[in-house]
C-alpha cells in the first residue's frame, strides 16, 4: 500500500498542492481586486473567490484520474499484492485527502483574513467558511458521481456517458414534477420543519454515497479496463 | 547506545521542542492581547507544535519519517473508527446528562428530543470526517511519536498517566491566557488547569489504546475532534431546555459528572495491559 501512496505522490504531487492555492482563493482575489474593494469585509467578493476555487479545486481532483485508463496499467495492477481494489482504495482516499486539505486551507486563510480585518478596525467581518464546509460535502457528492464513469468508460468517452446520464436524470426528475407538482408543496414543508435533520442526513448520505462509489468502481474497474483504448 | 537510551534522548528532545514552544506562547501572550491576527498566528503554530516537535526530533536524531502511524488502516479498523466517533460522545453525553438527572432536573434536558440528538449526532459525524484534519498537528506527536517513545521507558500505565499530564500540561498557556489577559483570578485558571489535565489523562488510555488497536494515528484525530465538539453539541442541547436562569448543580453531582471518564480510563487501561500481555 505504501508503494501505491508513494506512486500517487511522485505522479500527482502538484495536483494535490495545488489545493493549498485554491484554498487561499478568496484571499487571492481580493488581493487581485484590491484597487475595487471598498470594504475590507466584502463578503460577495470572498464567496466569489471561494466559489472559484472550488471549481479549480474540482477540476484539479479530476485530473489526478488521468493516465490511468490504460490496459497495461490495468493488468499489471491487478496482478500486484494490493490488487486493483487497493489502487482504486488509494485514489479514493487520495481525492478524499484533497477535498479535505482544500476546506482546511480555505478555513485557515478565511479566519486568517477575518483576524487581519478585526485589527485594521472592521470587527463584523463574518467567516465566510461556514459555506465551504457545506460546499465540500457537495464536491464529495460530485467525485462519488465521476470516478465510477472515469474508470468504467475511460477519461474522454467517461464524461460524454455521464452527462447523458446526467441529462436523463435532469428530465426524469423534471417530468416528475410537473405530474407530481400539488404533492411538492407538502415535501418541501417537511424539509422545513425538519431541515436540521434534512441537512445532517444529506451530509452523512453524501460520505455514504462516496463509499458506495469506490464499492461501484471495485465492480466495474476490470470491465473498464477491457474496454479502453490502449 | 541501548535502544532505552535513545528513546530517552528522543523523547527528551521532543519535550524539549514542545515545552519551548509553550513557552513561545507564554511570552507572546502580551502581543497575543493586542493583535487578532498576532494571535490567530502564534495559535495555530501552538496547535501544532506537537507534529513540529515529532518532525524536528524524527530530523535531528536521523531516526526517518517512518511509523508516523498517517495510514488510514481501514480495512478490518471500520469499528473502530466509529468507536473513535461515538464514545467520546456517548462520554461527553453521560457527563453531562449524568448529574442533572441524578439530581432530580429531568424537566432541564426538554432540548433532548430524539430529532435533535439525531440530527446533532449526524452533523459530528459528517463534520468528523472533514473537519478533525487540524486535530493531526497535536496526535502525530502525543500519540504517534510521543507514546510510542515513552512506553518502552515507563510502561503502558506510565505512558497513559505521564503521558496525559504531559499532554494536560501542554494546553497551560490556553487555560492561563485569560488571567494572563486580566481576566479571571489564578485560581480559577488553576481550576481550569486541573480540571482538564484529569479529564485528559483520563481520555488519553482510550487514544493511546485506538492508535495501538489501528496502528493509525486517525481514528484518535477523530475521538480527539469528538472529545473537543461533543461539548458544545451537548451543551447546545442543554441551552434549548427549560434551564432556570439561577438554577445551579449541589457540588456532590461533580462526582457522577466525572465517572464515565474515569470508566474510560480504567477499562482502556486494562485492555491495554491485556494487549500487551498478549503480544508477549
Amino acid at each position: 500500500m505504501t508503494g501505491l501512496v508513494y506512486k500517487e505522490w511522485k505522479q500527482n504531487r502538484w495536483f494535490i498542492l495545488s489545493m493549498i492555492l485554491c484554498g487561499s482563493a478568496p484571499l487571492i482575489v481580493l488581493l487581485i481586486m484590491r484597487g475595487e474593494i471598498k470594504d475590507i469585509g466584502e463578503a460577495p467578493i470572498r464567496i466569489g473567490g471561494m466559489i472559484a476555487g472550488f471549481l479549480a479545486a474540482g477540476a484539479l481532483q479530476m485530473m489526478v484520474l488521468r493516465g490511468d485508463d490504460r490496459k497495461l496499467w490495468g493488468y499489471w495492477i491487478t496482478s500486484t499484492a494490493d490488487g486493483y481494489k487497493g489502487f482504486l482504495r488509494v485514489k479514493y482516499e487520495m481525492i478524499f485527502a484533497m477535498i479535505v486539505l482544500f476546506l482546511f486551507t480555505l478555513q485557515c486563510v478565511d479566519r486568517g483574513y477575518c483576524a487581519v480585518a478585526a485589527d485594521v478596525g472592521t470587527r463584523d467581518v463574518g467567516e465566510i467558511s461556514g459555506i465551504a464546509v457545506l460546499l465540500c460535502f457537495v464536491q464529495i457528492l460530485l467525485r462519488a458521481i465521476d470516478i465510477p464513469f472515469v474508470y468504467r468508460f475511460g477519461s474522454k468517452k467517461g464524461s460524454f456517458v455521464k452527462l447523458t446520464y446526467l441529462i436523463m436524470l435532469t428530465i426524469f426528475l423534471l417530468v416528475l414534477f410537473i405530474l407530481n407538482k400539488d404533492r411538492f408543496d407538502s415535501i418541501i414543508e417537511v424539509f422545513k420543519t425538519n431541515s436540521s435533520l434534512m441537512l445532517s442526513v444529506s451530509l452523512v448520505l453524501c460520505l455514504a454515497l462516496y463509499y458506495l462509489s469506490y464499492r461501484i468502481t471495485c465492480r466495474l474497474y476490470l470491465k473498464g479496463v477491457e474496454q479502453y483504448d490502449h | 547506545m541501548t535502544i532505552k537510551k535513545e528513546n530517552a534522548k528522543r523523547l527528551g528532545i521532543y519535550l524539549l521542542i514542545v515545552f519551548l514552544f509553550m513557552l513561545l506562547y507564554i511570552l507572546c501572550a502580551k502581543p497575543m492581547n493586542r493583535s487578532n491576527a498576532m494571535y490567530y498566528i502564534i495559535y495555530m503554530i501552538f496547535s501544532f507544535s506537537p507534529a513540529i516537535a515529532s518532525l524536528i526530533t524524527r530530523f535531528v536524531t536521523k531516526e526517518g519519517f517512518r511509523d508516523m502511524k498517517l495510514h488510514l488502516h481501514f480495512s478490518g479498523n471500520f469499528k473502530w473508527y466509529i468507536l473513535a466517533f461515538g464514545l467520546p460522545l456517548i462520554c461527553f453525553s453521560a457527563m453531562f446528562m449524568l448529574p442533572v438527572i441524578i439530581s432530580g432536573h429531568t424537566d432541564w434536558l426538554g432540548g433532548f428530543t430524539f430529532s435533535n440528538i439525531l440530527s446533532n449526532a449526524l452533523l459530528l459525524f459528517a463534520f468528523s470526517a472533514v473537519q478533525s484534519i487540524g486535530l493531526l498537528g497535536e496526535e502525530l506527536g502525543w500519540r504517534g511519536y510521543m507514546n510510542q517513545k515513552m512506553e518502552p521507558l515507563v510502561g503502558t500505565v506510565g505512558t497513559c498517566l505521564i503521558g496525559g499530564i504531559v499532554w494536560g500540561l501542554w494546553h497551560l498557556p490556553m487555560d492561563i491566557a485569560g488571567h494572563l489577559g486580566g481576566n479571571g483570578t489564578l485560581s480559577e485558571a488553576l481550576g481550569s488547569t486541573f480540571g482538564r489535565l484529569a479529564m485528559l489523562t483520563c481520555f488519553g488510555a482510550f487514544l493511546m489504546w485506538l492508535t495501538k488497536k489501528t496502528n493509525s494515528v486517525f481514528p484518535a484525530v477523530i475521538a480527539h475532534f469528538m472529545y473537543n465538539e461533543s461539548q458544545g453539541a451537548v451543551m447546545m442541547l442543554l441551552g434549548e431546555g427549560n434551564i432556570p436562569e439561577s438554577a445551579s448543580l449541589p457540588l456532590w453531582t461533580d462526582v457522577p459528572r466525572y465517572f464515565p471518564l474515569l470508566v474510560i480510563a480504567a477499562v482502556f487501561v486494562v485492555l491495554l495491559m491485556r494487549d500487551k500481555r498478549k503480544a508477549v
